[in-house]
């Protein structure tokens, strides 16, 4: 049962809204900020062009008209299966652009009297929906035999009436499906129970009869049904049927002829006629008129659903029938695109040649309507470009696929070409995707835990990972550089405990920074570290407990922390080596670290992606939940990046693989070479 | 065809008529042409307020209330949006500074076009580009939640993107190329949802914002530079060019912003609350007539 229905445009005032039950608006705010501004989800992942979002309890199924910007969300709950929203989506959105399209254009629009929507848009809901439980058991009965057997005529029957058995203990649950098909017609807008108890019970019947009867066509069915009873239990119902199927038409047909009764005799042998004989004997006292009321009320439904089908059926708004029709018949045909600039209609050379310089002449002056056809090569040439930029192929194609998607149909502006077009279109997008939700301020962050604005004061735990080589301890101490330059107090880890000579360079590295402080009077930077062998997340949990120093009695002040950032370097690792990976998983439980950074190097290509989603998936808290609001770590820091030049596509390849932004970029090899990403230079660079 | 015939001899010929009709068509052709084309002409500019401010804060539900007159139900923008509207009769705007409050002469309000950005992280660039772009951008009306200012989080993010709104006007003042300079723009600090229980009072969203935004502009003078630092040629890594403010100063105050041009006022209002004098929307609207 669908909870809600809004039209809201890009710009998110809501047009129109139709609330069953109370919905709150945050969860169409967190749609529309993770899907579409975020990006979160892939795109188009969705059945039948409708794709869905989960959040809460809820189901929300969208689907977004580009040329007058609206978007069509329904929202329903997660437990129900609707198969009909699809086709509500696309009903709701042709009508709408039809009845509104051209007051939506005009400029400045912000409402647009929708008095009229309310009745069409009932009148739709009553028309698709046709009762969610039995549609549900309908399409699921059906998949079944499609699966397993050949399709034959009996096999849609078994969904109704079960194979009739000769004890009388099965013919019961006849009646109790029988009555639920009712409640499902008869009452579409209630509450219609969770489907749940009605796929359960036909396994009953299905198990039973299999180890109780012995002639040769029973086990037959019985175990189809069984098996079949088996299929739906052990799959989800998720995939949603064709509401066209020939399994309906199957359904419907077998319906109307009604199954005739079979009786074994014991020596299990089909007993034909004799169908007269009563063989329930636990069936109430007068079954007659019962039956026959039961039989009326499923031949109407019959007859009704044929007529929808055959399009003719008697409903309120006849003309809304045959536009919704019409909309639903063209959206499910394969569409065949046309092009603008087909050019193989003339005879021979003239027509082709003279079409080309038409087209040549729309590319130089503008005002060319987009097709596919049309952006294909400059598209290409464009993804060449940005794996010429060392962009992972991945990220190269997803963009090129969110310029395509956002230019198709579109004009172009005056003088414009299609590459210029395509250009700005990319670096939109590449904006987009570079510039971080909340950008970060590290000395703020600092500052706020170690003066213990809310919570006792604490120090500030930073810990850095990556693969072999990329550059870990250098980044870390230009890092802790920074802030020594600001007057913080830094306590240097030395959490690699496995590779030689590791703990011996950040002694260096420490001694260094303590004299460079010394010299101008700021900070305090010392070592923290237990040798080689140890684990690496007991050590860091030992150092964190030495900054904060509870309960010790140090010469000054009492319990005083004594350090107030914690940088954690850690060993190199191979990202695909999955026994080192999980070592993170304890060691990020252990540390806590309130900002895990991972390094990767200007210079690597497509392992960028697998690096950064592999290093991300195993910061996960005792939960089970990625730490930092689902994404895992907290920024990259892209090293190495004078040695690349140009070529500084890994920064868009690791954005793109986690969504984690770009937070430092490492431009050299002294402590003062470290910077903040400026997303204007970085596209700047790429389009180049 | 004789007729034609003679019709064009006609007007060939050096009869007085016909130069009369050759002199009249040909000084009417081209004001007949101006005409058709500059009635398709773009009007004269309006003037352009920007809404701007942190997500979820209440922009396109005002501007919404303030060209519909009652809000509607609004979800988080993807895209700007723009909306002309009408002063309300109500409003003295400033082309009426020296007018009498008794004068009975009727006068057309001004009309505005109000434009709407998103205000989510990755969308800011829109709000950026009109900010920096040359259109006839009157006024700016940064809305901020007063309801999330409680928090140290919502007024973090607050006071971030008012700061880079702050110094991108400052900048825009001080580095113009030339002596006249661009025409100061007046800041509206519209502190929205005074309707809810855990809101602040406008003159404690000031102070509040104050003091965050000097805490702001320690930490951004004292951070990394920017990697893209030796891009534009003429912007030199100057300190006191990234301060905003008054240099050397011990704390922010929106006074320091005067001597750059940009004055700073702070409103208290609510877009759903019931009633206009809950709601004080006048005050928006005064402010927008006396900067019009």
């Amino acid at each position: 049962m669908l909870d809600g229905f809004e039209i809201l445009t890009t710009s998110g005032i809501v047009l129109w809204r139709r609330h069953y039950t109370p919905i709150s608006s945050s969860l169409i705010d967190s749609l529309v900020r993770d899907v579409f501004i975020e990006e979160k989800q892939k795109p188009g992942g969705g059945e039948n062009g409708a794709p869905s979002y989960k959040k809460d309890r809820y189901t929300l199924r969208w689907t977004s008209a580009k040329d007058v910007g609206l978007v069509f969300v329904a929202v329903y709950q997660s437990l129900l299966h609707l198969s009909w929203i699809e086709s509500l989506l696309t009903a709701v959105k042709g009508l709408f652009i039809k009845a509104y399209g051209q007051e939506l254009k005009a400029a400045h629009t912000l409402k647009v009297n929708t008095a009229q929507w309310d009745p069409t848009f009932d009148a739709l809901v009553n028309r698709l929906d046709t009762g969610s439980t039995r549609r549900q058991s309908d399409t699921i009965d059906s998949e079944g035999p499609t699966e397993l057997t050949p399709p034959s005529s009996s096999a849609g029957d078994d969904a109704d009436e079960p194979p009739p058995v000769p004890a009388p203990l099965f013919r019961k649950p006849a009646i109790p499906i029988k009555r639920d098909d009712l409640v499902g017609d008869s009452t579409s807008t209630d509450a219609t129970p969770i489907p749940t108890p009605d796929t359960s019970r036909p396994a009953t019947p299905g198990h039973a009869p299999s180890h109780l009867l012995t002639a040769k066509g029973g086990p037959g069915k019985a175990s189809r049904r069984s098996r079949k009873a088996q299929t739906f239990n052990a799959s989800a119902p998720a995939s949603s049927g064709d509401e066209s199927s020939p399994g309906h038409n199957l359904k419907g047909g077998a319906k109307t002829a009604a199954k005739g009764k079979r009786r074994w005799d014991v020596d299990g042998m089909a007993i034909e006629g004799d169908d007269d004989g009563v063989l329930d004997y636990s069936a109430p006292a007068t079954p007659g008129p019962d039956s026959t009321e039961r039989e009326l009320d499923v031949a109407e439904v019959n007859t009704s659903q044929m007529g929808s089908r055959t399009g003719k059926g008697q409903f309120v708004l006849k003309d809304l029938d045959d536009e919704v029709d019409a909309i639903l018949a063209s959206s499910s045909k394969p569409q065949q695109r046309s092009n603008a600039t087909d050019d193989t209609t003339g005879s021979g050379l003239l027509a082709s040649a003279s079409s080309r310089l038409t087209s040549l002449f729309r590319n130089v002056v503008g005002g060319k309507t987009l097709t596919k056809a049309d952006l294909q090569l400059p598209l290409q040439q464009m993804q060449t470009h940005l794996l010429s930029k060392n962009v992972a192929p991945e990220a190269a194609n997803r963009l090129c696929q969110a310029v395509e998607t956002d230019l198709l149909d579109q004009k172009t502006a005056n003088y414009t070409s299609i590459e210029s077009t395509i250009r700005d279109s990319m670096t939109k997008a590449l904006t987009r995707m570079l510039t971080p939700t909340s950008s970060l301020d590290l000395l703020r962050e600092v500052t706020s835990i170690t003066s213990g604005q809310g919570a006792p004061a604490r120090p500030y735990v930073i810990s850095i990972v990556g693969v072999n080589g990329v550059g870990k301890s250098t980044n870390l101490s230009k890092i802790a550089f920074f802030l020594l330059q600001n007057h913080f107090r830094v306590l240097v880890v030395a959490g690699d405990t496995f590779r030689s000579g590791a703990v011996e360079q950040l002694r260096v590295h420490v001694r260094n920074l303590s004299a460079l402080s010394q010299r101008e009077g700021v900070g305090k930077v010392e070592l923290f570290e237990k040798g080689y062998g140890k684990d690496a997340a007991t050590v860091a949990r030992d150092a964190v407990a030495f900054a904060t120093n509870k309960g010790a009695q140090p010469p000054g002040g009492s319990g005083q922390m004594l350090y107030d950032v914690v940088l954690i370097d850690t060993a190199g690792r191979r990202h695909n080596d999955s026994r080192l990976m999980s070592s993170l998983t304890k060691f990020g439980q252990l540390a806590n670290p309130d900002k895990v950074f991972m390094v990767g190097e200007a210079l690597v290509g497509t392992d960028s992606v697998a690096q950064a989603r592999n290093f991300a998936k195993e910061f996960v808290d005792t939960k089970g939940k990625l730490r930092n609001n689902g994404v895992g770590m907290d920024g990259f820091i892209i090293s190495k990046c004078d040695t690349v030049g140009d070529m500084v596509g890994t920064l868009v390849s690791m954005v793109h693989a986690t969504g984690i932004p770009v937070v430092f970029l490492g431009v050299g090899q002294h402590y003062g070479d470290l910077r903040g990403l400026n997303v204007g230079w970085a596209v700047d660079k790429l389009m180049k | 065809m004789t007729r034609l015939e003679d019709w064009l001899t006609w007007t060939l010929s050096p009869s007085l008529s016909a130069i009369l009709v050759t002199l009249i068509f040909s000084l009417t052709l081209p004001i007949l042409i101006h005409t058709y084309l500059y009635k398709r002409a773009v009007a004269k500019e309006l003037p352009t307020f920007l809404l701007l401010g942190p997500s979820g804060a209440g922009k396109t539900s005002l501007l919404t209330l303030l060209s519909n007159g009652t809000p509607s139900p609004t979800h988080t923008s993807q895209a700007p949006q723009t909306a002309t509207c009408q002063l309300p009769s109500t409003t003295r705007s400033s082309e009426d500074k020296y007018r009498s409050e008794n004068d009975t002469s009727s006068r057309t309000q001004p009309s505005i076009l109000l434009l709407d950005t998103p205000g989510h992280g990755k969308l800011r660039h829109h709000a950026i580009a009109s900010l920096t772009s040359p259109t006839a951008l009157k006024g700016l009306l940064f809305v901020v939640d007063s309801a999330v200012l409680s928090s140290a989080a919502g007024l973090t993010e607050t006071a971030e993107y008012l700061y880079d709104v702050l110094l991108l006007l400052q900048k825009r003042h001080t580095q113009g190329k030339t002596s006249k300079g661009p025409l100061a723009i007046p800041v509206l600090l519209v502190a929205n949802k005074q309707d809810v229980f855990t809101s602040l009072p406008a003159g404690l969203v000031k102070s509040k914002l104050e003091e965050e935004l000097g805490k702001v502009r320690q930490t951004r003078s004292k951070g990394l530079l920017d990697s893209g630092i030796g891009m534009d040629d003429d912007g030199e890594a100057d300190e006191e060019s990234n301060w905003l403010g008054e240099y050397g100063a011990k704390g922010f105050k929106f006074a320091q912003m005067r001597e750059h041009g940009v004055e700073v006022e702070v409103v208290g209002m609510s877009t759903s609350a019931e009633g206009e004098d809950e709601g004080r929307v006048h005050e928006c609207w005064g402010w927008i007539g006396a900067n019009v």
